[in-house]
Protein backbone atom coordinates (compact mmCIF):
# COMPACT_ATOMS: atom_id res chain seq x y z
CA UNK A 1 0.00 0.00 0.00
CA UNK A 2 2.76 2.67 1.17
CA UNK A 3 4.98 1.69 -2.14
CA UNK A 4 1.97 1.74 -4.58
CA UNK A 5 1.45 5.64 -2.62
CA UNK A 6 5.09 5.93 -3.26
CA UNK A 7 4.84 5.71 -6.60
CA UNK A 8 2.01 7.41 -7.44
CA UNK A 9 4.07 10.17 -5.41
CA UNK A 10 6.97 9.87 -7.65
CA UNK A 11 5.00 10.55 -11.13
CA UNK A 12 4.44 14.39 -9.50
CA UNK A 13 7.84 14.72 -7.47
CA UNK A 14 10.78 13.36 -9.40
CA UNK A 15 12.67 12.04 -6.24
CA UNK A 16 16.52 10.93 -5.24
CA UNK A 17 18.72 12.20 -7.44
CA UNK A 18 17.00 14.17 -9.78
CA UNK A 19 15.29 16.27 -7.03
CA UNK A 20 17.94 19.25 -7.87
CA UNK A 21 15.98 19.79 -10.58
CA UNK A 22 12.35 20.61 -10.08
CA UNK A 23 9.75 20.73 -12.40
CA UNK A 24 9.23 24.28 -14.28
CA UNK A 25 6.44 25.97 -13.16
CA UNK A 26 3.38 26.19 -15.02
CA UNK A 27 3.41 29.50 -15.81
CA UNK A 28 6.50 31.91 -15.33
CA UNK A 29 6.06 35.83 -16.23
CA UNK A 30 9.10 37.86 -16.77
CA UNK A 31 9.41 41.25 -16.90
CA UNK A 32 6.66 42.13 -19.08
CA UNK A 33 5.72 45.70 -19.59
CA UNK A 34 3.10 47.03 -21.85
CA UNK A 35 1.79 50.46 -23.34
CA UNK A 36 -0.59 51.88 -25.29
CA UNK A 37 -0.03 54.65 -27.60
CA UNK A 38 -3.53 56.91 -28.22
CA UNK A 39 -3.55 60.18 -30.12
CA UNK A 40 0.98 60.29 -29.47
CA UNK A 41 -0.27 59.78 -26.16
CA UNK A 42 1.48 56.77 -24.14
CA UNK A 43 -0.34 55.14 -21.32
CA UNK A 44 1.83 53.02 -19.51
CA UNK A 45 -0.48 49.78 -18.24
CA UNK A 46 1.90 46.82 -16.94
CA UNK A 47 5.29 47.87 -15.87
CA UNK A 48 7.78 45.06 -15.36
CA UNK A 49 5.69 42.57 -13.89
CA UNK A 50 6.84 39.45 -12.97
CA UNK A 51 5.14 36.29 -11.54
CA UNK A 52 4.82 32.69 -11.10
CA UNK A 53 2.72 29.77 -11.12
CA UNK A 54 4.00 26.34 -10.22
CA UNK A 55 2.58 23.25 -10.99
CA UNK A 56 -0.49 22.49 -9.26
CA UNK A 57 -0.51 25.90 -7.23
CA UNK A 58 -3.59 27.91 -6.85
CA UNK A 59 -2.42 32.02 -7.23
CA UNK A 60 -4.11 35.17 -7.16
CA UNK A 61 -3.79 38.53 -8.35
CA UNK A 62 -5.44 41.36 -6.33
CA UNK A 63 -5.19 45.27 -7.36
CA UNK A 64 -7.47 48.10 -7.97
CA UNK A 65 -9.31 48.61 -10.70
CA UNK A 66 -7.45 49.79 -13.80
CA UNK A 67 -4.13 47.81 -12.87
CA UNK A 68 -3.57 46.28 -16.28
CA UNK A 69 -5.16 42.76 -15.30
CA UNK A 70 -6.93 42.58 -18.19
CA UNK A 71 -4.20 43.03 -20.27
CA UNK A 72 -1.87 40.91 -18.20
CA UNK A 73 -4.17 38.22 -19.22
CA UNK A 74 -4.31 38.81 -23.08
CA UNK A 75 -0.80 39.17 -22.90
CA UNK A 76 -0.61 35.66 -21.38
CA UNK A 77 -3.32 33.90 -23.79
CA UNK A 78 -1.52 35.41 -26.78
CA UNK A 79 -4.00 38.12 -27.89
CA UNK A 80 -1.45 40.68 -27.59
CA UNK A 81 1.99 41.41 -27.54
CA UNK A 82 4.02 42.67 -24.99
CA UNK A 83 6.66 45.48 -25.31
CA UNK A 84 8.80 43.60 -23.12
CA UNK A 85 9.07 40.53 -21.70
CA UNK A 86 8.43 36.67 -22.23
CA UNK A 87 6.43 34.14 -21.18
CA UNK A 88 6.64 30.77 -20.43
CA UNK A 89 4.79 27.99 -19.56
CA UNK A 90 6.27 24.40 -18.31
CA UNK A 91 9.71 25.73 -19.33
CA UNK A 92 9.16 26.83 -22.96
CA UNK A 93 8.77 30.04 -24.40
CA UNK A 94 5.49 30.71 -25.86
CA UNK A 95 5.14 34.88 -25.61
CA UNK A 96 2.60 35.74 -28.35
CA UNK A 97 1.17 31.81 -28.70
CA UNK A 98 -2.54 31.43 -28.54
CA UNK A 99 -3.91 27.87 -27.55
CA UNK A 100 -1.95 27.26 -24.64
CA UNK A 101 -4.31 28.17 -21.60
CA UNK A 102 -7.89 27.44 -20.52
CA UNK A 103 -9.46 30.67 -19.95
CA UNK A 104 -12.43 31.59 -18.00
CA UNK A 105 -13.68 35.47 -18.98
CA UNK A 106 -15.52 37.12 -16.69
CA UNK A 107 -18.99 36.77 -18.19
CA UNK A 108 -20.24 32.95 -19.09
CA UNK A 109 -19.71 33.65 -21.90
CA UNK A 110 -21.39 30.46 -23.35
CA UNK A 111 -21.88 30.09 -27.10
CA UNK A 112 -26.21 30.89 -27.08
CA UNK A 113 -26.70 27.90 -29.86
CA UNK A 114 -24.99 25.19 -28.04
CA UNK A 115 -26.41 23.10 -26.00
CA UNK A 116 -24.35 23.13 -22.42
CA UNK A 117 -22.76 19.96 -22.77
CA UNK A 118 -21.79 21.11 -26.39
CA UNK A 119 -20.40 24.41 -24.77
CA UNK A 120 -18.24 22.04 -22.23
CA UNK A 121 -16.61 20.68 -25.04
CA UNK A 122 -15.76 23.23 -27.06
CA UNK A 123 -12.21 23.94 -26.00
CA UNK A 124 -10.92 20.19 -26.53
CA UNK A 125 -13.02 20.45 -30.16
CA UNK A 126 -10.81 23.32 -31.12
CA UNK A 127 -7.82 22.16 -30.32
CA UNK A 128 -9.29 18.72 -32.50
CA UNK A 129 -9.30 16.35 -29.34
CA UNK A 130 -11.59 12.92 -29.97
CA UNK A 131 -14.91 13.73 -28.63
CA UNK A 132 -16.26 10.69 -28.11
CA UNK A 133 -13.99 10.22 -24.35
CA UNK A 134 -14.79 13.56 -23.81
CA UNK A 135 -18.62 13.41 -23.95
CA UNK A 136 -18.56 10.99 -21.59
CA UNK A 137 -16.19 12.75 -18.93
CA UNK A 138 -18.30 16.13 -19.67
CA UNK A 139 -21.24 14.38 -18.32
CA UNK A 140 -20.09 12.73 -15.49
CA UNK A 141 -18.63 16.27 -14.67
CA UNK A 142 -21.55 18.30 -15.38
CA UNK A 143 -23.68 15.55 -13.12
CA UNK A 144 -21.02 16.43 -10.59
CA UNK A 145 -21.11 20.52 -10.59
CA UNK A 146 -25.19 19.94 -10.14
CA UNK A 147 -26.27 20.22 -14.27
CA UNK A 148 -26.86 16.95 -14.84
CA UNK A 149 -30.41 17.24 -16.58
CA UNK A 150 -28.79 20.36 -18.45
CA UNK A 151 -27.02 18.52 -20.67
CA UNK A 152 -29.15 19.17 -23.53
CA UNK A 153 -30.18 22.72 -22.34
CA UNK A 154 -29.14 26.12 -23.87
CA UNK A 155 -27.56 28.68 -21.58
CA UNK A 156 -30.65 31.10 -21.50
CA UNK A 157 -32.69 28.28 -19.63
CA UNK A 158 -30.35 28.09 -16.94
CA UNK A 159 -29.15 31.05 -14.15
CA UNK A 160 -26.40 33.33 -13.33
CA UNK A 161 -24.88 30.58 -11.03
CA UNK A 162 -25.46 27.46 -13.44
CA UNK A 163 -24.32 29.11 -16.16
CA UNK A 164 -21.12 30.56 -14.35
CA UNK A 165 -20.64 26.41 -13.22
CA UNK A 166 -20.42 25.33 -16.78
CA UNK A 167 -18.00 28.05 -17.95
CA UNK A 168 -15.89 26.83 -15.03
CA UNK A 169 -16.31 23.17 -16.25
CA UNK A 170 -15.25 24.72 -19.75
CA UNK A 171 -12.31 25.64 -18.41
CA UNK A 172 -11.75 22.86 -16.54
CA UNK A 173 -11.86 20.41 -18.83
CA UNK A 174 -9.98 22.24 -21.26
CA UNK A 175 -7.20 20.06 -22.75
CA UNK A 176 -4.89 22.81 -21.88
CA UNK A 177 -3.14 22.63 -18.17
CA UNK A 178 -3.18 26.17 -17.00
CA UNK A 179 -6.30 27.98 -15.98
CA UNK A 180 -6.50 31.60 -16.49
CA UNK A 181 -10.08 32.56 -14.31
CA UNK A 182 -10.49 36.38 -14.93
CA UNK A 183 -12.82 37.80 -12.15
CA UNK A 184 -14.84 34.98 -12.70
CA UNK A 185 -17.59 35.40 -9.36
CA UNK A 186 -17.85 39.34 -10.13
CA UNK A 187 -21.54 39.34 -11.77
CA UNK A 188 -22.83 36.92 -9.10
CA UNK A 189 -24.92 38.30 -5.97
CA UNK A 190 -23.29 38.20 -3.15
CA UNK A 191 -24.66 34.86 -1.78
CA UNK A 192 -24.52 32.99 -4.94
CA UNK A 193 -20.65 33.89 -4.95
CA UNK A 194 -20.24 33.00 -1.65
CA UNK A 195 -21.76 29.63 -2.81
CA UNK A 196 -19.26 29.46 -5.83
CA UNK A 197 -16.18 29.95 -3.46
CA UNK A 198 -16.51 27.13 -1.33
CA UNK A 199 -17.40 24.70 -4.42
CA UNK A 200 -14.49 26.07 -6.56
CA UNK A 201 -12.72 25.34 -3.69
CA UNK A 202 -13.53 21.95 -3.28
CA UNK A 203 -13.47 21.22 -6.62
CA UNK A 204 -9.75 22.65 -6.93
CA UNK A 205 -8.36 20.56 -3.93
CA UNK A 206 -9.75 17.44 -5.00
CA UNK A 207 -8.58 18.17 -8.65
CA UNK A 208 -5.61 20.10 -8.46
CA UNK A 209 -4.89 22.54 -11.92
CA UNK A 210 -2.09 25.32 -12.04
CA UNK A 211 -4.52 28.52 -11.49
CA UNK A 212 -3.89 31.90 -12.08
CA UNK A 213 -6.88 33.77 -10.73
CA UNK A 214 -8.20 37.50 -11.13
CA UNK A 215 -10.12 38.98 -8.30
CA UNK A 216 -10.78 42.26 -6.84
CA UNK A 217 -12.10 40.12 -3.78
CA UNK A 218 -9.65 40.25 -0.69
CA UNK A 219 -11.56 37.26 0.77
CA UNK A 220 -11.89 35.37 -1.90
CA UNK A 221 -8.42 35.15 -2.37
CA UNK A 222 -6.90 34.31 1.29
CA UNK A 223 -9.32 31.50 0.77
CA UNK A 224 -8.30 29.56 -2.36
CA UNK A 225 -5.23 30.66 -3.06
CA UNK A 226 -1.47 29.32 -2.41
CA UNK A 227 -0.35 32.97 -3.26
CA UNK A 228 -1.17 35.99 -3.79
CA UNK A 229 0.33 39.14 -6.06
CA UNK A 230 -0.72 42.68 -5.05
CA UNK A 231 -0.44 44.93 -7.59
CA UNK A 232 -0.06 48.59 -7.92
CA UNK A 233 -2.66 50.71 -10.04
CA UNK A 234 -1.67 52.13 -13.31
CA UNK A 235 0.80 51.20 -14.72
CA UNK A 236 0.39 48.03 -13.10
CA UNK A 237 3.06 46.19 -11.22
CA UNK A 238 3.85 43.72 -8.26
CA UNK A 239 4.32 45.71 -4.69
CA UNK A 240 3.59 42.63 -2.46
CA UNK A 241 3.91 38.70 -3.40
CA UNK A 242 2.00 37.26 -0.23
CA UNK A 243 2.06 33.20 0.46
CA UNK A 244 -0.97 32.22 2.00
CA UNK A 245 -0.02 29.45 5.04
CA UNK A 246 -3.19 28.54 5.80
CA UNK A 247 -2.95 24.01 5.09
CA UNK A 248 -5.20 21.81 2.74
CA UNK A 249 -7.96 20.98 2.65
CA UNK A 250 -9.44 24.24 3.45
CA UNK A 251 -12.59 24.65 4.85
CA UNK A 252 -14.54 28.20 4.46
CA UNK A 253 -13.82 28.40 8.97
CA UNK A 254 -10.78 29.68 8.26
CA UNK A 255 -12.00 33.27 7.64
CA UNK A 256 -12.95 33.40 11.01
CA UNK A 257 -9.18 32.66 12.49
CA UNK A 258 -7.13 35.37 13.84
CA UNK A 259 -4.53 34.54 11.11
CA UNK A 260 -6.82 35.14 8.40
CA UNK A 261 -8.07 38.74 9.48
CA UNK A 262 -4.46 39.68 10.38
CA UNK A 263 -4.07 38.87 6.35
CA UNK A 264 -7.67 40.47 5.16
CA UNK A 265 -6.49 43.68 6.58
CA UNK A 266 -3.26 43.97 5.82
CA UNK A 267 -3.49 43.51 1.87
CA UNK A 268 -6.48 45.26 2.48
CA UNK A 269 -4.91 48.26 3.33
CA UNK A 270 -2.20 48.04 0.69
CA UNK A 271 -5.53 47.98 -1.55
CA UNK A 272 -6.77 51.23 0.06
CA UNK A 273 -3.50 52.81 -0.72
CA UNK A 274 -2.97 52.10 -4.11
CA UNK A 275 -6.83 53.22 -4.78
CA UNK A 276 -6.20 56.23 -2.77
CA UNK A 277 -3.13 57.21 -4.63
CA UNK A 278 -4.73 56.33 -8.36
CA UNK A 279 -8.02 58.46 -7.20
CA UNK A 280 -5.18 61.18 -6.46
CA UNK A 281 -3.28 61.06 -9.57
CA UNK A 282 -6.18 60.97 -11.73
CA UNK A 283 -8.09 63.80 -10.37
CA UNK B 1 -52.51 29.10 -27.82
CA UNK B 2 -53.63 31.76 -25.90
CA UNK B 3 -50.65 33.87 -26.22
CA UNK B 4 -50.99 33.01 -30.15
CA UNK B 5 -54.71 34.36 -29.88
CA UNK B 6 -53.33 37.87 -27.87
CA UNK B 7 -50.51 38.07 -31.12
CA UNK B 8 -53.08 38.19 -33.53
CA UNK B 9 -56.32 39.76 -32.59
CA UNK B 10 -55.06 43.54 -33.06
CA UNK B 11 -53.88 43.60 -36.78
CA UNK B 12 -57.05 41.11 -37.19
CA UNK B 13 -59.17 43.50 -35.71
CA UNK B 14 -57.71 46.12 -37.66
CA UNK B 15 -57.91 44.68 -41.18
CA UNK B 16 -61.19 43.96 -40.43
CA UNK B 17 -61.60 47.74 -39.67
CA UNK B 18 -60.14 48.97 -42.39
CA UNK B 19 -61.93 46.46 -45.14
CA UNK B 20 -65.41 47.95 -43.50
CA UNK B 21 -64.27 51.53 -43.70
CA UNK B 22 -63.67 50.58 -47.34
CA UNK B 23 -66.74 48.90 -48.18
CA UNK B 24 -68.83 51.57 -46.26
CA UNK B 25 -67.11 54.09 -48.73
CA UNK B 26 -67.49 52.70 -51.80
CA UNK B 27 -71.30 52.41 -51.24
CA UNK B 28 -72.02 55.90 -49.48
CA UNK B 29 -70.01 58.13 -52.07
CA UNK B 30 -71.41 55.71 -54.91
CA UNK B 31 -67.85 55.15 -56.48
CA UNK B 32 -67.74 53.16 -60.19
CA UNK B 33 -66.80 49.72 -59.55
CA UNK B 34 -63.84 50.28 -62.18
CA UNK B 35 -62.27 52.67 -60.17
CA UNK B 36 -62.61 51.59 -57.06
CA UNK B 37 -64.08 48.01 -56.31
CA UNK B 38 -65.87 47.77 -52.72
CA UNK B 39 -63.77 44.26 -50.93
CA UNK B 40 -67.03 42.33 -51.57
CA UNK B 41 -67.06 42.87 -55.27
CA UNK B 42 -63.44 41.80 -55.38
CA UNK B 43 -64.35 38.70 -53.38
CA UNK B 44 -67.23 38.00 -56.04
CA UNK B 45 -64.81 38.23 -58.76
CA UNK B 46 -62.29 36.25 -56.92
CA UNK B 47 -64.66 33.26 -56.81
CA UNK B 48 -66.00 33.88 -60.00
CA UNK B 49 -62.43 33.64 -61.91
CA UNK B 50 -60.81 31.22 -59.54
CA UNK B 51 -60.22 28.92 -61.69
CA UNK B 52 -58.96 31.08 -64.24
CA UNK B 53 -56.37 32.92 -62.11
CA UNK B 54 -54.92 29.37 -60.72
CA UNK B 55 -52.85 29.10 -63.78
CA UNK B 56 -51.67 32.50 -63.28
CA UNK B 57 -51.15 31.96 -59.52
CA UNK B 58 -48.37 28.80 -59.68
CA UNK B 59 -46.67 30.62 -62.86
CA UNK B 60 -45.81 33.26 -60.68
CA UNK B 61 -45.21 30.47 -57.31
CA UNK B 62 -43.21 28.75 -59.74
CA UNK B 63 -41.30 31.71 -60.70
CA UNK B 64 -40.87 33.03 -57.34
CA UNK B 65 -39.58 29.33 -55.66
CA UNK B 66 -37.02 29.24 -58.55
CA UNK B 67 -35.69 32.90 -58.08
CA UNK B 68 -35.72 33.54 -54.58
CA UNK B 69 -33.16 30.40 -53.54
CA UNK B 70 -31.54 32.13 -56.34
CA UNK B 71 -31.19 35.62 -55.08
CA UNK B 72 -30.88 34.32 -51.40
CA UNK B 73 -27.88 31.81 -52.22
CA UNK B 74 -26.11 34.52 -54.33
CA UNK B 75 -26.94 37.05 -51.43
CA UNK B 76 -25.57 34.81 -48.96
CA UNK B 77 -22.17 34.06 -51.27
CA UNK B 78 -21.67 37.52 -51.66
CA UNK B 79 -21.85 37.76 -47.86
CA UNK B 80 -19.23 35.39 -46.96
CA UNK B 81 -16.83 35.86 -49.57
CA UNK B 82 -16.69 39.82 -48.30
CA UNK B 83 -16.86 39.03 -44.73
CA UNK B 84 -13.88 36.76 -45.33
CA UNK B 85 -11.71 38.69 -47.78
CA UNK B 86 -11.53 42.20 -46.64
CA UNK B 87 -10.28 43.33 -49.71
CA UNK B 88 -13.12 42.30 -51.48
CA UNK B 89 -15.51 44.06 -49.15
CA UNK B 90 -13.45 47.30 -49.82
CA UNK B 91 -13.52 46.83 -53.25
CA UNK B 92 -17.25 45.71 -53.97
CA UNK B 93 -19.41 47.04 -51.57
CA UNK B 94 -19.93 50.74 -52.71
CA UNK B 95 -20.47 48.57 -56.10
CA UNK B 96 -23.13 46.92 -54.19
CA UNK B 97 -25.18 49.64 -53.48
CA UNK B 98 -24.61 50.81 -56.57
CA UNK B 99 -26.76 47.71 -58.01
CA UNK B 100 -29.70 48.86 -55.85
CA UNK B 101 -30.05 52.50 -57.38
CA UNK B 102 -31.03 51.09 -60.86
CA UNK B 103 -34.48 50.68 -60.70
CA UNK B 104 -35.64 47.50 -61.53
CA UNK B 105 -38.51 48.24 -63.75
CA UNK B 106 -35.49 50.30 -65.57
CA UNK B 107 -33.31 47.39 -65.44
CA UNK B 108 -36.44 44.69 -67.08
CA UNK B 109 -36.45 46.03 -70.69
CA UNK B 110 -32.46 45.56 -70.54
CA UNK B 111 -32.23 42.27 -70.07
CA UNK B 112 -35.31 41.63 -72.22
CA UNK B 113 -32.85 42.92 -74.68
CA UNK B 114 -30.02 40.54 -73.72
CA UNK B 115 -31.38 37.36 -72.47
CA UNK B 116 -34.89 37.41 -74.46
CA UNK B 117 -38.25 36.30 -73.30
CA UNK B 118 -37.20 33.75 -71.63
CA UNK B 119 -37.03 32.36 -67.78
CA UNK B 120 -32.97 33.38 -67.78
CA UNK B 121 -34.26 37.35 -67.93
CA UNK B 122 -37.20 37.24 -65.49
CA UNK B 123 -34.68 34.66 -62.72
CA UNK B 124 -31.92 37.77 -62.94
CA UNK B 125 -34.31 39.92 -62.36
CA UNK B 126 -35.58 38.58 -58.84
CA UNK B 127 -31.99 37.30 -57.72
CA UNK B 128 -31.48 41.33 -58.58
CA UNK B 129 -33.78 42.49 -55.46
CA UNK B 130 -33.38 39.65 -53.65
CA UNK B 131 -29.91 39.09 -52.93
CA UNK B 132 -29.26 42.59 -51.27
CA UNK B 133 -30.96 42.71 -48.16
CA UNK B 134 -29.95 39.07 -47.36
CA UNK B 135 -26.18 39.82 -48.37
CA UNK B 136 -26.29 43.22 -46.65
CA UNK B 137 -27.86 41.63 -43.51
CA UNK B 138 -25.53 38.55 -43.14
CA UNK B 139 -22.40 40.77 -43.32
CA UNK B 140 -23.55 42.80 -40.40
CA UNK B 141 -24.53 39.97 -38.78
CA UNK B 142 -20.95 38.37 -39.34
CA UNK B 143 -19.47 41.45 -37.99
CA UNK B 144 -20.91 41.70 -35.02
CA UNK B 145 -20.07 38.85 -32.45
CA UNK B 146 -19.27 38.70 -29.66
CA UNK B 147 -15.98 40.04 -27.98
CA UNK B 148 -15.95 38.26 -24.98
CA UNK B 149 -16.37 35.25 -27.01
CA UNK B 150 -14.11 36.24 -29.95
CA UNK B 151 -11.89 36.47 -26.98
CA UNK B 152 -12.30 33.06 -25.88
CA UNK B 153 -11.87 31.67 -29.14
CA UNK B 154 -8.77 33.13 -29.67
CA UNK B 155 -6.76 32.35 -26.49
CA UNK B 156 -7.94 28.81 -26.99
CA UNK B 157 -6.35 28.58 -30.26
CA UNK B 158 -8.89 28.87 -32.64
CA UNK B 159 -8.22 29.32 -35.97
CA UNK B 160 -10.01 32.15 -38.56
CA UNK B 161 -12.00 29.32 -39.79
CA UNK B 162 -12.99 27.57 -36.19
CA UNK B 163 -14.06 31.65 -35.43
CA UNK B 164 -15.94 31.44 -38.49
CA UNK B 165 -17.77 28.34 -38.35
CA UNK B 166 -17.83 27.85 -35.03
CA UNK B 167 -18.59 31.50 -33.60
CA UNK B 168 -19.49 34.15 -36.63
CA UNK B 169 -21.62 32.36 -38.50
CA UNK B 170 -24.12 31.24 -35.83
CA UNK B 171 -24.23 34.32 -34.28
CA UNK B 172 -25.67 35.76 -37.44
CA UNK B 173 -28.01 34.00 -37.90
CA UNK B 174 -30.75 35.81 -36.68
CA UNK B 175 -29.80 39.22 -38.59
CA UNK B 176 -28.90 36.63 -41.50
CA UNK B 177 -33.03 35.91 -41.03
CA UNK B 178 -34.38 39.37 -41.15
CA UNK B 179 -32.62 39.65 -44.56
CA UNK B 180 -34.07 36.54 -46.01
CA UNK B 181 -37.38 37.24 -44.53
CA UNK B 182 -37.16 41.00 -46.32
CA UNK B 183 -36.35 38.87 -49.74
CA UNK B 184 -38.91 36.97 -49.29
CA UNK B 185 -41.38 39.78 -49.22
CA UNK B 186 -39.28 41.49 -52.33
CA UNK B 187 -38.98 37.98 -54.44
CA UNK B 188 -42.91 37.90 -55.42
CA UNK B 189 -42.75 41.61 -56.07
CA UNK B 190 -39.59 41.04 -58.25
CA UNK B 191 -41.83 37.55 -60.18
CA UNK B 192 -44.54 39.64 -60.74
CA UNK B 193 -42.48 42.77 -62.30
CA UNK B 194 -40.49 39.96 -64.16
CA UNK B 195 -43.82 39.19 -65.84
CA UNK B 196 -45.06 42.63 -67.11
CA UNK B 197 -41.83 42.78 -69.12
CA UNK B 198 -43.02 39.35 -71.37
CA UNK B 199 -44.67 36.37 -70.12
CA UNK B 200 -47.78 34.83 -71.49
CA UNK B 201 -48.95 33.78 -67.69
CA UNK B 202 -48.59 34.82 -64.48
CA UNK B 203 -49.99 37.16 -62.34
CA UNK B 204 -47.78 40.09 -63.57
CA UNK B 205 -49.01 38.65 -67.16
CA UNK B 206 -52.76 39.01 -65.39
CA UNK B 207 -52.40 42.30 -64.22
CA UNK B 208 -51.42 43.71 -67.63
CA UNK B 209 -54.19 41.86 -69.24
CA UNK B 210 -57.03 43.40 -66.87
CA UNK B 211 -55.48 46.62 -66.90
CA UNK B 212 -56.08 47.20 -70.62
CA UNK B 213 -59.74 45.82 -70.25
CA UNK B 214 -60.68 48.50 -66.62
CA UNK B 215 -61.13 45.44 -64.91
CA UNK B 216 -60.08 46.83 -61.76
CA UNK B 217 -61.50 44.25 -59.83
CA UNK B 218 -59.81 41.44 -60.94
CA UNK B 219 -56.18 43.94 -60.65
CA UNK B 220 -57.65 43.89 -56.95
CA UNK B 221 -58.24 40.24 -57.12
CA UNK B 222 -54.13 40.09 -58.51
CA UNK B 223 -52.99 42.36 -56.14
CA UNK B 224 -54.98 40.24 -53.22
CA UNK B 225 -52.79 36.87 -54.61
CA UNK B 226 -49.71 38.61 -54.73
CA UNK B 227 -49.92 39.30 -50.95
CA UNK B 228 -51.40 36.35 -50.04
CA UNK B 229 -47.88 34.63 -51.86
CA UNK B 230 -45.64 37.05 -50.07
CA UNK B 231 -47.41 35.98 -46.81
CA UNK B 232 -47.17 32.70 -46.80
CA UNK B 233 -43.26 32.89 -48.15
CA UNK B 234 -42.67 35.27 -45.38
CA UNK B 235 -44.55 32.35 -42.77
CA UNK B 236 -42.51 29.48 -44.23
CA UNK B 237 -38.78 31.93 -43.63
CA UNK B 238 -40.38 32.43 -40.28
CA UNK B 239 -40.88 29.12 -39.06
CA UNK B 240 -37.67 27.92 -40.57
CA UNK B 241 -36.12 31.06 -38.16
CA UNK B 242 -37.86 29.50 -35.30
CA UNK B 243 -36.13 26.30 -35.88
CA UNK B 244 -32.80 27.14 -36.69
CA UNK B 245 -32.63 29.94 -33.81
CA UNK B 246 -34.80 27.98 -31.53
CA UNK B 247 -31.24 28.40 -29.25
CA UNK B 248 -32.71 31.88 -28.74
CA UNK B 249 -34.75 33.01 -25.40
CA UNK B 250 -37.70 34.52 -26.11
CA UNK B 251 -38.27 37.98 -25.31
CA UNK B 252 -41.41 38.06 -23.70
CA UNK B 253 -40.51 35.52 -21.49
Amino acid sequence: MSEETQIQHSTTETPGSSQAVPAPPALEVKGISKAYTERRRVTSVLNNVSLKVEQQEFVSIVGPSGCGKSTLFHIIGGLEQPDAGTISMNGSLVTGQRGEISYMPQQPALFPWRTIEDNVLIAGEIKGVPQDQAREEARHWLAKVGLSGFERAYPHMLSGGMQQRAAFLRALLAPQELMLLDEPFSALDALTRSEMQRWLLELWEENRRSVLFITHNIEEALLLSNRIYVFSGRPGSVLHTVDIPFPRPRREEITDSPEFLLLKRQLSQWMREEQEKSATTKG
Amino acid sequence: MRSTWKQLWPPLVAVIFLLTGWQLAVSLFHVEAWILPSPTDIIREFNANATGIWVHTLATLRLTLIGFPIGTAVGLIIALLLHLLPWTRRAFYPLLILSQNVPSIALAPLLVIWFGFGLLPKIILITLVCFFPVAVATMSGLAQSDGIMLNYMKMAGAGKWQIFTKLELPSSLPSLFSGVKISATYAVMGAVVAEWIGADKGIGYYMLLQKSAYHTDRMFVAIVIIVLLSLVLFAIIALLEKWLVRWKPRRNS
